[in-house]
């Protein structure tokens, strides 16, 4: 039978297999799943995380696991203390790193961060999931950018604020050292058994900067993020923040080649300017669909007939 | 004159130029204008303009709603200074992320543009109590509770703006306190607002200084 990974390599050379690749990005869904009340003990443990990602792919036959825990991760791998675990949504950095510019100098990137504590339970995950996917289903990594990983470490108004209005200097250095942990971070990732890296930068969107300073600053540090590291499995992603105005600059000067849109694209014009040359991934905005089974299955259909066309896009739910 | 000082002010705010948005204003003092026109003709009419740019459809960034609110917000700080009378302030609102919701970005867009708009801000800053929206809003006689949420599990809490919803039920103060929601939970399902049982919505910071300033005007009223 055919894989999720030979359904995955199917699209990037852009050709059809039996359906398009779906990814589905489940995540604390897995406490449920494995009957554990709360997400602080869920993701205490990377065998939990790992049994429930693995879990859930059989249950409902998509095409990818997550070794993704909470987005915060990254900040505890950089010195957060303090997780607020919520009972019906995401855990969320209640303690920011950086609360001064002192801070800013201070910050320490790890020398090894798999020596890191926080990291010890990201790569329980992955070695279970790299065992038991055995290269069947690819094991997706969510990586920030240096452009947007200050956001989680001191506060989006903050970062805002530091970038617009701040000392330059200072700004850069905290680029860097952000630049520097995702180089880390990357080669961990891999080196453990990530297949696809999310890279995921709402500043290399113009919804949220003027194409100006997209071109003039997140440009230059995604350079400095990607380069050194090689770009084969990255995928381009941008959160919420639409991308299908910046797709042609990203594949003309980084190179990149997969996709991953907002829901607020427009799939059919991002997939018309991706073209041949990669892979689009084409995503459906559930929140807005919740309860409403008809619709969901409708805005699907509708998704994967424009995907089957011409191939070259998969499908996930946001 | 008043025109083209906007029209350079609202071009440089749009160009998330903040350092030339000021040097306008600084030039248009110098060469005249009273603190007054600079806030009420100049920054009030740049802000309202930006509101109805953004409400038709002119696709404005994230940066340029900060840029827009924070430089209002210091222009107005530093004329009101100079006012030779203290300003009639609108009304007063009372503003906070919801209860486990430690996104400040939106709140702080929200916060500088009703200021610019005269406007005061009781900032309860981040994760507040349903109990504190109300208890504030009361001590400071504030027609308006506004609540940011950046989590679709926030947005829906019952500790959040349901919650505030209750109390104010509770204590009677329904037809004295409006809420107003907020955030991108908001914008993926426009209907959000009604689940959660608030007065109304704002898509985005800037244009939440209409809803809110259109509310209390409706409410003096």
């Amino acid at each position: 039978m055919i894989t999720g990974m030979e359904r995955l390599v199917a699209a990037m050379n852009g050709e059809k297999s039996d359906r398009i690749p779906v990814f589905c990005n489940l995540l604390d869904q897995g406490a449920k799943e494995l009957g554990i009340s709360t997400l602080k003990e869920y993701y205490s443990n990377g065998e939990y995380v790992a049994e429930a990602q693995l879990k859930m792919r059989e249950k409902y036959g998509y095409d990818n696991v997550w070794s993704l825990f909470y987005v915060g991760k990254e900040a505890e791998l950089l010195g957060c203390q303090k997780i607020i675990y919520a009972t019906d949504g995401p855990p969320n950095v209640e303690h920011f790193v950086i609360q001064s510019d002192a801070d800013i100098e201070k910050l320490q990137v790890p020398e090894d961060i798999t020596s890191h504590p926080a990291w010890a339970e990201e790569l329980k995950c992955l070695q279970i999931l790299k065992r038991e996917a055995k290269g069947k289903y690819p094991i997706c990594a969510y990586l920030t950018a240096s452009m947007t990983l200050p956001a989680i470490l001191m506060g989006m108004d903050k970062w805002f604020e530091l970038l617009f209005f701040g000392s330059h200097d200072l700004r850069d250095l905290l680029l860097s050292k952000c630049s520097e942990f995702f180089h880390k971070e990357v080669t961990a990732y891999r080196n453990a058994g990530a297949d696809i890296i999310l890279y995921a930068n709402p500043f290399g969107s113009t919804d949220f900067v003027p194409k100006k300073q997209f071109q003039n600053l997140s440009m230059p540090w995604m350079k400095k993020d990607l380069e050194p590291v090689g770009i084969d499995d990255v995928v381009y992603y941008c959160g919420s923040s639409r991308m299908n105005n910046v797709i042609e600059p990203v594949m003309e000067q980084l190179n990149l080649k997969s996709f991953y849109l907002s829901p607020n694209d427009d799939v059919a014009a991002g997939k018309k300017i991706v073209a041949n040359r990669g892979l689009t991934c084409g995503v459906i905005n559930d929140i807005r669909l919740i309860g409403q089974k008809p619709k969901c299955a409708a805005k699907c259909n509708a998704l994967l007939r424009l995907a089957w066309q011409g191939g070259n896009l998969r499908l996930a739910h946001w | 004159m008043l025109t083209e000082i906007i029209a350079a002010y609202n071009e440089a705010v749009f160009d998330t130029d903040r350092d030339s948005a000021l040097e306008i204003i600084h030039c248009a003092l110098e060469s005249g204008v009273s603190p007054e026109d600079i806030v009420f003709q100049v920054v009030i009419p740049a802000m309202e303009l930006m509101i109805k740019s953004i409400s038709e459809d002119f696709d404005a960034n994230l940066a340029q709603h900060f840029m827009a609110s924070q430089i209002a917000s210091q222009v107005t700080e530093e004329m009101v200074a100079k006012f030779k009378k203290s300003p009639e302030i609108i009304g007063t609102v009372i503003l906070g992320t919801s209860h486990g919701d430690m996104h400040t970005l939106g709140k702080r867009i929200v916060s500088g543009c009703l200021r610019s708009l005269m406007i005061d801000v009781v900032d309860l800053g981040v994760n507040v109590a349903p109990e504190k929206f109300v208890d504030e809003a009361v001590a400071h006689n504030a027609p308006v509770i506004a609540i940011s949420s950046m989590m679709m599990h926030t947005a829906r809490s019952d500790l959040g703006c349901i919650k505030v919803r209750e109390i104010l039920k509770e204590r009677n103060l329904e037809a004295k306190i409006k809420i107003v929601v907020g955030g991108a939970p908001y914008r993926w399902d426009p209907n959000l607002y009604k689940i959660v049982q608030a007065d109304a919505w704002a898509e985005d910071g800037i244009t939440a200084g209409k809803v809110i300033k259109d509310l209390i005007m409706e409410m003096k009223k």
